[in-house]
């Protein structure tokens, strides 16, 4: 196995008219990792990855693979792997042929194109469709094929640009597994593109949130998920209850005056994740992040029922308990407290 | 001259089987005639057509249309014209067929039969004029010496240059002028011996650049400078070197063609297409139009409307008597079949 | 939204109706009229033999599949980068290009082989700057043989063939161009391997359309061509026109039409299976 090599983009721009669609977005990812550009549509994650192929050249910046400077290198001078959008699969090959497809126009021999393209097609499980065609395949066939061929010569670096967009959920889930699974079996760099953020957080090391063409935050799944740095980040990545929260003085008050702690940061918007909120019927015993409220409504959601709170000052805040032994369940118009952490909540700036 | 258009029968099957119903309402005051069309028309109009309307209040109305129109016509049953105005081969063709009526010269009220030179006038057909083929050449490929005879347009060695001749799309192809180039008499051309001709024909091709099927691109041709010598009707020349083209010919071994009228026997008005023909073939009338068309009256009488240059410029006066030939149709529609496959074989050669 | 077969049908129906009228009645009439006259079939059968094995015909049978041969060639060869450029061209380009591919359809044919006797004649522009410039001594006969015959047709047919391949080039998913260079493929293997593949069937289509018009083809080459020039179609005018042998004239107007309807069945099938790639 080949391994990784590290990758790497300087301060890059691009523009398209007088739109920037990526403003100098700067990234490092080690070999071997899986990193994930995650983001709303149109926030530049496609251009960010076609910067990367070098199908676009940045205006700004520079493109750094395995310490080389690749930033006007064609696409073809950068020995990626690569899975597009809309998979790509050439409709006049049949699998083994699309599959082989990066090894003939590097003129590999015949036999180690056979292996290779037997044992990337093993590793997809699609051994035996070597004769079909893309309209012969189904989507998570088509999708496999896609896969098999961009891990076929072994690149050191993977792109992939929303490869499972176009599958359902419990296929998407399991080839999430596969995918990872190859990634981490050969060793290779894997720069993954969603907008699905439980996908992002299941499957990355590290996670660039964009926004805008700007990378609005970035770190591993459970720092983006648990300290987000800015609303938008811990609004995008699951639910998130955003409290207005007053200062006064040293002292923070939450909606209905009652004293606030938050681990960390400095605005007046409270992050808390709603599976960090406890509902309890007892009053409050005066300590910091205890608000008193009426229970809007309960949704059963099975293994967890999420309450929605009203907490005055027309504020809602949902808390997630979980439905396990003994578990008691609040009816609407129920008074209840809500507890949390202070190390599980952030003060945002608004 | 079945033609001076330059795509003339292109449209063919398609125009005879589909045209409308040419004739209108007023069925009994109209002629309908088949002209070659163009000028022709405009000629013919102020010198015979719209006289005859005044004179009988009988419209005249030309159309166009190729001999397998014609053909078409009479096969179908459905004859939508009334005098045809064309080559006298084509008039023999439908004259076999029995598609003609014999033209009535024992009712003719303006025209006197006996003035008619005898060899165009027929029972199915009779001569309005003749028009002459002659030997063209380039007065700036030819400022001195100039080729005088058809064995002299044969001599490439002599007379170098591109040549043109007529293909068999005209009607015939240029055998007599090849027999004549061979050393045949003018009196014993026919009938025709087609191998020898083609055999002459072989010898002079390499100098052939076109064998020019519609008058337009024969005068085109010349006129260009395409060609330096060719075979081309007089009429279609005199109009060049009317115009300063630096071109010249010869009367000698000129080959006379005849243009006839015939009368469909289903005609629907008969009548109306014999008097036309009758009104048309009157001295002081063949004099205009002749002159204007620069074709040689069939009427004796029509001479003494012309000036002695008119004459010069004509076939069927002194000059043709001198030097030129009739073609024999008879001789060519008996052997159009022959011809005609042997033409094309040649040709593909 | 695809339409029912009766409403297909029913929007046919005028088009069929006015094919029919002035088109296979005619044909028909023709053909039927024209054999009936030589009697049984087996006399039928005895003059297509002796017609359609007779020198002429053979000769123009071959000069016509020859001519069409390197028409169409000629035309692939300048059709393909053009259909290439109009596929990639955008706004006033792209019009300018169909404009120049088009705009000749509008003009007579006369006024165009007028066009091209002033462009090639022995005395033409092309003659005289070539000339001109000392390239050639004597004039290049460019007109009145072969050689004009296969500039005039390629010329009348290459619109054709344009139009075709643009269709297919442009229907070519640029994402599978851009792939293909992604995983390492230089310009001329995405050309080779990619582009070309998925516009084959474009290519073969073009190359039928262009070779069944070919084939019929009478005006260009009776106007442009010298005297061994003859094809079939002229053939087959000259037994009407100038021997009045119909039923000779009916006989290899069946060769034509089966020989084309042949190819035209080629033709709809490679381009339904084009079709159906998409
Ligand atoms: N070639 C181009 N020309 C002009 N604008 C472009 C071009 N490519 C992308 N853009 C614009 O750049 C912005 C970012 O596009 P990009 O494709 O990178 O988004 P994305 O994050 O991949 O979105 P999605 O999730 O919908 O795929 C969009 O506003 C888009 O319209
Ligand atoms: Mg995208």
């Amino acid at each position: 196995m080949s391994g990784g090599a590290s990758v790497a983009l300087e301060a890059v721009t691009k523009r398209y008219g007088t739109e920037t669609v990526v403003a100098g977005v700067s990234l490092a990812i080690p070999a071997g990792e899986f990193f994930t550009l995650l983001g709303p549509s149109g926030s530049g994650k496609t251009t960010t990855l076609s910067m990367l192929a070098g199908f676009v050249i940045p205006d700004e910046g520079r493109v750094v693979m395995g310490g080389q400077d690749m930033t006007q290198v064609p696409p073809r001078g950068r020995g990626l792997g690569m899975v597009f959008q809309n998979y790509a699969i050439f409709p006049h090959l049949n699998v083994a042929e699309n599959v082989a497809f990066p090894l003939t126009v590097k003129g590999a021999p015949k036999a180690e194109i056979q292996a290779r393209v037997a044992e990337a097609l093993a590793m997809v499980k699609l051994t035996g469709f070597e004769a079909r065609y893309a309209r012969q395949l189904s989507g998570g066939q088509q999708q496999r094929v896609a896969l098999a061929r961009a891990i076929v010569a072994h690149p050191r670096i993977v792109l992939m640009d929303e490869p499972l967009g176009a599958l359902d959920k419990n296929l998407r889930f399991h080839m999430q597994v596969e995918i990872k699974e190859i990634q981490q079996r050969l060793g290779m760099t894997a720069i993954y593109v969603t907008h699905d953020q439980e996908e992002a957080l299941t499957m990355s090391d590290r996670i660039a949130i964009m926004d805008g063409g700007r990378i609005a935050q970035m770190g591993p799944p459970r720092e983006v998920y648990e300290k987000p740095d800015s609303r938008f980040v811990a609004a995008f990545l699951g639910e998130a209850n955003l409290l207005d929260v007053t200062r006064d003085g040293a002292l923070v008050r939450g909606p209905g005056g009652g004293a606030i702690e938050a681990g960390a940061g400095q605005g007046t918007t409270l992050f808390v994740r709603p599976e960090k909120v406890t509902v309890s019927a007892a009053a409050p015993s005066g300590g910091p992040n205890q608000l008193p409220g009426q229970v809007l409504h309960a949704s059963f959601l099975g293994n967890v029922v999420r309450y929605a709170v009203d907490v005055g000052q027309g504020a809602t805040v949902l808390a997630d308990a979980v439905n396990g032994p003994g578990a008691v369940l609040h009816a609407p118009g129920a008074p209840v407290t809500l507890h949390w952490r202070a190390e599980d909540s952030r003060l945002l700036a608004a | 001259m079945t033609d001076t258009m330059i795509l003339p029968r292109r449209l063919l099957l398609g125009a005879a089987l589909a045209t409308p119903a040419l004739r209108g309402a007023k069925a009994a005051g109209e002629v309908i005639v088949r002209t070659p069309g163009g000028v022709y028309d405009d000629i013919m109009r102020q010198h015979v057509y719209d006289p005859f309307t005044r004179e009988t209040g009988i419209t005249v109305r030309p159309v166009a249309a190729t001999g397998a129109k014609l053909i078409a016509m009479f096969r179908a049953n459905n004859v939508e014209l009334d005098l045809i105005d064309t080559g006298d081969k084509q008039l023999l063709a439908l004259e076999n067929m029995g598609a003609l009526a014999p033209i009535a010269y024992d009712q003719w009220r303006w025209s006197k039969p006996e003035d008619i030179e005898p060899e165009v006038k027929k029972t199915y057909q009779c001569g309005n004029f003749t028009y002459a083929t002659v030997l063209a050449y380039s007065k700036t490929a030819f400022p001195n010496a100039h080729p005088n005879s058809w064995a002299e347009f044969w001599d490439a060695g002599r007379f170098p240059g591109p040549r043109m001749l007529a293909d068999a799309a005209t009607g015939s192809p240029n055998f007599e002028f090849a027999l004549l180039a061979d050393g045949v008499p003018k009196d014993q051309i026919y009938p025709i011996d087609i191998d020898r001709a083609l055999r002459a024909m072989t010898r002079i091709r390499p100098q052939i650049r076109r064998f020019w099927d519609t008058g337009a691109l024969s005068a085109q041709m010349m006129s260009d400078q395409e060609v330096v010598l060719g075979s081309i009707w007089n009429g279609r020349l005199q109009t060049l070197i009317d115009r300063n083209a630096p071109l010249a010919y010869t009367w000698n071994e000129h080959m006379i063609q005849v243009q006839a009228l015939g009368v469909f026997k289903d005609a629907r008005n008969k009548e109306g297409a014999q008097r036309l023909a009758d009104f048309m073939m009157q001295p002081n009338v063949q004099a205009a139009y002749a002159k204007q068309l620069i074709y040689g009256p069939t009427n004796k009488q029509a001479q003494q409307f012309l000036t002695a240059e008119e004459k010069a410029r004509m076939p069927g006066g002194e000059n043709s008597q001198r030097s030129g030939f009739y073609q024999n149709i008879n001789w060519w529609e008996d052997n159009r079949d022959r011809v005609n496959r042997a033409w094309s074989r040649w040709v593909l050669r | 939204m695809p339409l029912s077969r009766l409403t297909a049908w029913l929007l046919l129906a005028p088009t069929l109706l006015l094919l029919v009228l002035v088109f296979l009645v005619p044909i028909g009439w023709f053909i039927g009229g024209s054999l009936a006259e030589l009697g049984t079939l087996s006399e039928i059968w005895e003059e297509a033999d002796a017609v359609l094995f007779s020198g002429a015909v053979g000769g123009a049978i071959l000069n016509t599949n020859w001519i069409a041969a390197l028409v169409t060639l000629l035309v692939l060869l300048i059709g393909y980068p053009m259909s290439y450029a109009l596929s990639r061209a955008k706004g006033l380009v792209f019009t300018a290009i169909l404009l120049c591919i088009v705009l000749p359809y509008f003009t007579s044919t006369i006024v165009r082989t007028y066009a091209w006797m002033v462009l090639l004649g022995r005395n033409g522009l092309i003659n005289q700057i070539l000339l001109g410039i000392g390239l050639i001594n004597e004039p290049l006969q460019l007109m009145y043989n072969r050689t004009g015959v296969i500039i005039g047709m390629t010329y009348v047919l290459l619109p054709y063939m344009v139009l075709t391949l643009y269709a297919a080039m442009k229907a070519v998913d640029q994402r599978l161009l851009q792939a293909a260079e992604g995983m390492g493929a230089s310009p001329a293997t995405v050309f080779l391997k990619v582009f070309m593949p998925l516009t084959l069937h474009g290519v073969i289509a073009g190359v039928l359309i262009t070779f069944i018009l070919a084939l019929g083809f009478f005006v260009t080459p009776a106007l442009m061509g010298g005297p061994g020039d003859i094809m079939i179609a002229m053939l087959i005018e000259r037994e009407v026109e100038l021997t009045y042998n119909w039923p000779t004239a009916a006989l290899m107007t069946i060769v034509l039409l089966t020989v084309t309807l042949i190819l035209y069945a080629f033709y709809a099938r490679i381009s339904d299976q084009g079709e159906a790639r998409r």
